[in-house]
């Protein structure tokens, strides 16, 4: 269960107050894969952030007993001088593994990402793919209740987003997950409720193909 | 090489006698120095500079200033300790008046530096254009610090002037703790207690305000 009581969040801009979310009171219920919808600048990822902690509501509270993973989004989160390797070590450590699970969790996204040779490479010589390879092998070794994607899916060449996704899936079966994207296809696949992110306000919908054709319909408006 | 031409410009304008050995003189006041410059360096582009560590809702911006600072002092620890291997294979009478005061100035002026560093860090972040005039100020500011010279051989007008340079106690102290021919008549603890406390709370103060904008700007 996650449950925002009260939330407003707005960006101080040169042309006033943008509000991302005004006084949304709203709760999401547990063991559910959840699709966030909304055009661009709606909100999608600030939520995201907030449910990460690294981003903060102006006024209002986010409460939940879950775990959340850090927002995996497309590049970010990691030391661009640090090598691969060092990236992942770093990651463990902040989340307190043991220095067994840390070996095993190395060798674990090693294998995963594919990545050869530029695994023991600074990241700043990655491609974004790469990158996104990385971010999505370091996800799957961590246990979080709640998996925060910002459309981490949607890069990587034919095969390993096959692959990819399939081990999400998999993953999904231990832990739920939070999406933003834009890949309806995507989001039915993999999500059973739909929020749909639109003027300030989020609209909860039992089924994500209801969610789906509101977001259809907004992007009609315009 | 700084250190060198520097070397090179005192002896033949003064002579090499003096009662103190001039190099190592130089060398000690090059090390304080810097190491008081990278880590206000160093400092200033730690917040930007850490940004996509943000990520992580562990990592928090004061994390990555900190670290920073470490290991400018471990970095200027291990060129301290060359020197001093250097010194020592060229026979240079590098005896310490009072080794313990020199270990406090070098870690008192690590904390002034870290709370300066953080005070203008933590400004910084909202006015960029503060970080720029703080690098115009650090080039000049070697001139004034007492580095290359003692105050003590300074006129008294000059001495009065560079008096509100707290740098210029932090360097004047760890030579004169240094050299049985220094005193440290110029040095004025309690000025530079001024300086080490009052920015340091202030930037603490403010970064703990301000911390939830720097992680989420």
């Amino acid at each position: 269960m996650i449950e925002l009581q009260n939330v407003t969040k707005y960006f101080r801009t040169p042309r006033g107050k943008k509000y991302i979310l005004k006084d949304v009171s709203f709760s999401i219920p547990s063991d559910v894969n959840i699709g966030i919808l909304g055009k661009n600048g709606a909100g999608k990822s600030t939520l995201m952030r907030m449910l990460g902690q690294i981003e903060f509501p102006n006024s209002g509270k986010i409460v939940s007993d879950k775990t959340f993973s850090w927002v995996m989004g497309v590049g970010g989160g990691f030391q661009n001088n640090m090598t691969g390797r060092a990236n992942v070590k770093f990651v463990c450590r902040i989340y307190g593994k043991s220095k067994k699970e840390i070996d095993s969790s190395i060798e674990f996204v090693k294998e995963f990402s594919e990545l050869g040779d530029y695994f023991e490479m600074p990241i700043r010589t990655y491609s974004s793919g790469m990158k996104s390879r990385l971010t999505f092998g370091l996800s799957l070794a961590f246990d979080f209740d709640y998996l925060l994607i910002d459309e981490t899916l949607s890069v990587g060449d034919a095969r390993f987003k096959k692959k990819s996704k399939e081990a999400l899936m998999k993953k999904i079966e231990s832990c739920n997950v939070l999406l933003v994207s834009h890949d309806m296809g995507t989001l039915r696949d993999i999500c059973d409720v739909g929020i749909v992110s639109n003027n300030a306000q989020l609209h909860f919908f039992n089924d994500i193909n209801d969610a789906i054709k509101m977001y259809n319909s907004i992007n009609k408006e315009r | 090489m700084q250190i060198f031409i520097f070397v090179l410009v005192k002896m033949l304008l003064f002579g090499a006698k003096s009662p103190l050995d001039y190099s190592v003189f130089i060398t000690i006041g090059f090390v304080a120095f810097n190491l008081f410059r990278h880590i206000l360096d160093r400092s200033m582009s730690a917040f930007a500079g850490n940004k996509g560590l943000y990520a992580y809702k562990q990592v928090k911006p004061i994390d990555g200033l900190i670290a920073r600072i470490l290991v400018e002092v471990l970095i200027s620890s291990i060129i301290a300790t060359i020197f001093i291997i250097v010194g020592l294979y060229l026979n240079r009478d590098m005896s310490v008046e009072n080794i313990g005061m020199v270990i406090i100035g070098f870690i008192w002026l690590i904390i002034f530096s870290f709370g300066s560093g953080l005070f203008i860090s933590v400004i910084g972040i909202f006015f960029e254009s503060f970080l720029k005039v703080v690098k115009l100020l650090l080039s000049p500011l070697m001139f004034i610090s007492a580095v290359f010279y003692s105050m003590q051989n300074m006129p008294q007008t000059l001495q009065q002037l560079l008096y509100y340079n707290p740098l210029a106690h932090f360097i004047e102290m760890i030579h004169d703790n240094y050299f049985y021919v220094l005193n440290d008549d110029f040095v004025d603890y309690e000025y530079m207690l001024i300086w080490t406390i009052i920015p340091l709370y202030i930037g603490l103060l403010l970064y703990r305000k301000l911390e939830k904008g720097i992680i989420s700007k």
